[in-house]
Parts: structure tokens; C-alpha cells; sequence
């Protein structure tokens, strides 16, 4: 898909999901390139609770609360745009998904978790 | 022919599932209280849930985006957060008032102790929701939930003023407490539209794996499903208003509730409403549980669903458990249940614009909704039931104050 | 420089005039990049915020024209300065 798209309503706050079509994450911010090099590129999608804190007032408390890195996934990574954003490859190889990875191993004991 | 057949099932899934405890309150104490003339309050409410959830289902099914991502990708981080805050508050006090409502149904059956039936409740919902696959979930509750059709059998039986009731239909207050009329006008709304059926209704469509070509079970899951629900919240209005209002009897508990069927149908009556009322309410229990975990894991970004296993969707299991939990932390303390429910559902009116609001939003979207986005009708529907909304969010608390929670 | 840096910036023309703030930003598309193309500025009507009347297409943008980045004079945590003659629409 190709063409004009407005980042805060298209992009910005949207889910991501990886390769394998799971849900990992939201789009929490975009890094851009140098703004005094003329038009910048969108460099990365910034993903994580301390990403918040350039999302107003609420975001910069929920960014003091919360726990977590910020990860950066490169916008190369980007399969394409639909109704979410759509990365090539599995979560886990970018760093995402942390959160329920740490989750997992406290509902994986009990019978009937799955695999 | 089989399509036929799974429309209708899901219809009946619907009907049984569309009363909570939220709905049992509010209809019967307004039967008690004014007779017949709130009728036409109910039909409102269930007019909007009908609009809306047609119209969040589609958007689920065409966008497979749930109601909760409309919400963060429409209002931005900042209020989302606001809205999920004030939303899963909300969901608790109604989770809380749903698992007081079972433990209450429970005591009708077997004389135990509330705070061991409250235990019971909350296991046993626990159990239930890790066992059992979603589609199993809402057709078991939905269908048992069915039995509540014995208070439309004991409402007629009762020989109400068939002529009052029709004129229940029309809006008229012929009261002096306007205040509390308008309370429970601003109520027996709240009830049929709390935000938590929304968000269930819009993350269940993606559930069940609904595709285009269900957009005819959504509607018709949407339209007749919860018309003749709203058949059932009728009958506990006529059934509270032929038994109590003569007697000009305030019903303060749940037994008075099945008492309602009762006197016309005698002990079989009895036994039917209490299991009726316990699956009604058991259901909507579990849909709100899991409205909690859909909304923060939406919100978030994390995977979710009961279609994906625990494992895959660790956090959103958690967060349903979480729920549960907190549910019963709130009701065990002892508040009374009929008090929390009446303040949940009035606090849940309040966080209508917020939930019904990007939901029209994103039905209008053709971004998202191709050539589904919403029609003429949709449209003319959707603006008048959100015009209705706005007016009883803003009116909910003061009418609150002013009417003293409905005791005048 | 992030986008939520940009949101938000106060839009203004070299010689003081104020123009808006920045509601969006505008970008093109393609298999390889995504690069800014220009910045939706000016008095955003609250049902545009929240997206209502966006086109017929497969494309996320509002309906209205993005001040070219070209105009851009200078964009850092002050705001954003464009040239004179600049208007939002």
C-alpha cells in the first residue's frame, strides 16, 4: 500500500502486530529523522511504557508509573498498513511482546495453559 | 438451511443473555414504583444497545478492530487512558454487583452462608471461563438464561391493565416525585446500555471468528436478539408492577424478584426464575470480567482473546483473573449487592459518551469500513440514541443527588 | 525528533504570524520509506480531531490540505517557523 498518510491518524496509537499476526504491541510513537536536514523520514517505531512521556500531561504520569524499556523497531520492519501495522517478522526478534513473555510463566503451570 | 438454524441459535443466545443484574434492579423497582410508565424508558435503551451493537460488531467484524482500539486510536493516549481508567472502575462495581447478584440467587437454593456462596460465585465463574471455549460460554449461559421467559408467562398470567401498559409506551409522568421518575428514567437506560456489553458484544464478534459474510448474524443477533430481551426486562417491569405497586411494596432483595413468579406459576415458577436469574446473571458476570481484560489489553497493545490459549495471551489472562478477584474483594466486604448495582449502573451512564461515542466514529470511517461503513439509517439512529446518551451522562449524577438514589 | 514532539508545536510565519497549531503530519508512503511530506496546521474542528470525514480510500488522511514541508523554515521544541505567505489550508 502506497501513499499519503497522516501519521497521528493513521499510524500513531495503532496496533502492531508481527509476522505471525499476533498482537504486540501499540504504537506508542515515531521516531523522525533530523528535522534541519529538510523533510525528515520516519526512522522507527517506538513501542513501550517510556515512550509515553511525549504523549501530554497523562502520558508523562503513566510513563512515571509504568514499567518497561522502549523499543525500537526499525520502520524497515514494516510489512505494510491496514487497519494495525504489520511487521515481517515474529515479535520476539524486535524485542517486543516482553510483557507477556514475564506473564507467561505465571499462567503456564496451570493445567489446560496450552502450549 | 444450517445458516438458518445457527442465526437462530445465536438469536436465542442473545435473548437469554440480555438481561443482568443491572436490568433485574432497575425494571422491577420501577414496576413497583410507577406501574407502567416507564415502559417506554426500557424501549429507548434497548433501541440504543440494538444500534450500537449492530454497529460495533460490524466494525469489529469488517476492521477486526475491537471497540477498546477505536477508543485509543480515536481520543489519542491521554484521555483513552482516562476512558479505560473510568471504564474498568465502572466495570468493577458492575462485576462486584453480578457475583453479589449469583451469591444471592445461590442463597434462594441452598441456605449457606453469603460470604461462602461469594467463594463459590467467583471459583466457580473462574473455573468456567478456563475450561470452557468462548462460543460454549454464550450459548450455555444464554440458553439457560432463557428460563427468565417464565416471568413473560407470569406476566400475562397476572392479567395486568393491558390498556395501562400500552400507555406505558408513551412518555408521560403521572407522579409527583418527577425527580426520582427521571432517575429511574436516566437507570432503566443505564441498565440496557452499560458500556461493558459493547465492548463484550464488539470483542466477541472477533471471538467467534465473524467474517463478512456474518454481517447478517450480527444484525440479526443485534436486532431481534435483544428486542425480545427487551421482552424479558417488560415482563419484570409488568410482573413488579401488577405484584408490588398495589401493595405499594418496595422489592429490597432478590427473592422478592422471583417471588414475581412465583404467585402466578407457583414453585416451578420459583425455581425457574432463581436459575434463570443465576445464568443471566452468571453470564453477564463473565462477559463483564472479560470487557475488563479486552479494554486494558487492548488499550495496550497486548494479544487477547479466549480463541488464543493462555499461554498466547498470558496478560490478558491474567487481567480476567485480576477482575475476578477484585470483583469479589469489593463484595465481600459486605455492601449490600442491589446498593452496588444501583450505583454501578448509574455510574456507567456517566462513561457512556466515552464508549458510545468512538464507536459511531469509527462505523463512519470508510478507511476502516470499506463499503460496511454506516448508512443513512445506521447514521440516523446512531446520532439520535448518542443525543440521548449525552443528555442522561450529564443528568445521571445530579438526578442522583436530587432524587436521593431513587428513595425520593 | 519525535512525532509527538511535532504535534502540538505552535505554527508560525517568519515575520510573527500565527497560523495554528500542528494537528498532523502528513506523510507519503511507500514499499521502501516513509517520509514526512508536509504538517496539518490550523484550527481543527473537533469532529475533524476525532477523524470524522475522512475520504472514500484506502488512504489515513484528514481532508484538508498539509502546509508543504518546503515551507518550513526552521522546526524545533519552540515551534515551527514557515515562510511568509504560508497558509494552513
Amino acid at each position: 500500500m502506497s501513499g499519503p498518510v497522516d501519521l497521528a491518524l493513521g499510524i500513531l496509537d495503532h496496533q502492531l502486530l508481527d509476522g505471525e499476526g499476533r498482537r504486540c504491541g501499540n504504537v506508542d510513537d515515531l521516531e523522525l529523522g533530523d528535522v534541519r536536514e529538510g523533510a525528515p523520514h520516519v526512522e522507527a517505531i517506538l513501542v513501550g511504557a517510556p515512550a509515553w512521556r511525549g504523549r501530554g500531561l497523562i502520558g508523562r504520569l503513566a510513563a512515571a508509573l509504568a514499567r518497561g524499556r522502549t523499543v525500537r523497531v526499525p520502520w524497515s520492519e514494516v510489512e505494510k498498513l491496514d487497519s494495525g501495522v504489520r511487521l515481517k517478522n515474529p515479535a520476539r526478534e524486535y524485542g517486543l511482546g516482553g510483557g507477556d513473555e514475564r506473564a507467561r510463566k505465571l499462567v503456564a503451570w496451570i493445567p489446560g495453559a496450552g502450549e | 438451511m444450517k445458516k438458518i438454524f445457527e442465526i437462530a441459535l445465536g438469536i436465542l443466545a442473545a435473548i437469554g443473555g440480555f438481561v443482568d443484574i443491572g436490568d433485574i434492579v432497575f425494571n422491577v423497582a420501577a414496576g413497583a414504583m410507577f406501574q407502567y410508565q416507564l415502559l417506554w424508558a426500557v424501549v429507548i435503551g434497548v433501541g440504543a444497545i440494538i444500534t450500537y451493537s449492530e454497529m460495533c460488531g460490524r466494525v469489529a467484524v469488517v476492521s477486526q478492530r475491537a471497540a477498546f482500539d477505536a477508543v485509543r486510536e480515536r481520543l489519542g493516549f491521554g484521555i483513552g487512558l482516562l476512558a479505560l481508567v473510568a471504564g474498568q472502575l465502572v466495570n468493577l462495581l458492575t462485576l462486584a454487583a453480578e457475583i453479589g447478584g449469583i451469591a444471592l440467587a445461590l442463597q434462594l437454593l441452598a441456605g449457606l452462608p453469603f460470604r461462602v456462596l461469594l467463594v463459590l460465585a467467583v471459583v466457580a465463574l473462574g473455573v468456567v471461563i478456563w475450561v470452557l471455549p468462548f462460543e460454549w460460554i454464550e450459548r450455555v449461559f444464554g440458553y439457560v438464561g432463557l428460563t427468565l421467559l417464565v416471568f413473560a408467562v407470569g406476566a400475562i398470567k397476572l392479567h395486568p391493565d393491558w390498556g395501562g401498559v400500552a400507555s406505558g409506551f408513551v412518555p408521560h409522568a403521572d407522579t409527583s416525585d418527577l425527580a426520582v421518575y427521571l432517575f429511574f428514567v436516566v437507570g432503566l437506560i443505564g441498565a440496557a446500555t452499560v458500556p461493558y456489553e459493547v465492548y463484550f458484544y464488539s470483542s466477541g464478534a472477533i471471538e467467534e471468528r465473524w467474517t463478512p459474510k456474518d454481517l447478517g448474524t450480527n444484525k440479526a443477533n443485534a436486532i431481534i436478539g435483544y428486542s425480545l430481551g427487551g421482552l424479558l426486562s417488560f415482563a419484570l417491569m409488568i410482573t413488579a408492577a401488577e405484584l408490588f405497586y398495589p401493595r405499594a411494596i418496595s422489592p429490597e432483595t432478590l427473592g422478592s424478584v422471583a417471588l414475581g413468579a412465583n404467585v402466578p406459576l407457583g414453585e416451578i415458577g420459583l425455581l425457574l426464575a432463581i436459575i434463570g436469574i443465576l445464568f443471566a446473571v452468571g453470564g453477564a458476570a463473565i462477559d463483564t470480567a472479560f470487557s475488563g481484560a479486552y479494554n486494558v489489553a487492548q488499550f495496550f497493545g497486548w494479544e487477547w482473546g479466549k480463541y488464543r490459549t493462555a499461554v498466547e495471551a498470558p496478560r490478558f489472562t491474567l487481567a480476567w483473573m485480576v477482575m475476578l478477584v477484585l470483583g469479589f474483594l469489593i463484595i465481600v466486604t459486605g455492601v449490600d449487592p442491589i446498593q452496588v448495582t444501583e450505583y454501578s449502573v448509574i455510574f456507567s451512564v456517566v462513561a457512556l459518551p466515552a464508549t458510545y461515542i468512538p464507536i459511531l466514529l469509527v462505523a463512519n470511517d470508510r478507511a476502516y469500513m470499506g463499503a460496511y461503513g454506516n448508512g443513512r439509517v445506521a447514521n440516523v439512529f446512531g446520532i439520535f440514541y448518542l443525543v440521548v446518551i449525552l443528555v442522561v451522562a450529564v443528568a445521571a449524577i445530579p438526578l442522583m443527588i436530587v432524587s436521593n438514589m431513587g428513595q425520593g | 525528533m519525535r512525532l509527538s514532539d511535532l504535534l502540538s508545536l505552535e505554527v508560525r510565519t517568519e515575520s510573527g504570524e500565527t497560523l495554528g497549531r500542528v494537528h498532523d503530519v502528513r506523510g507519503e508512503l511507500t514499499s521502501r520509506s516513509l517520509k514526512v511530506t508536509g504538517l496539518i496546521v490550523g484550527n481543527v474542528g473537533l469532529l475533524e480531531r476525532l477523524g470524522v470525514g475522512a475520504p472514500e480510500s484506502g488512504d489515513r488522511i484528514r481532508p484538508r490540505d498539509a502546509v508543504p514541508w518546503s515551507a518550513v523554515v526552521r522546526a524545533d521544541r519552540r515551534g515551527v517557523v514557515v515562510k511568509d505567505g504560508t497558509t494552513p489550508n
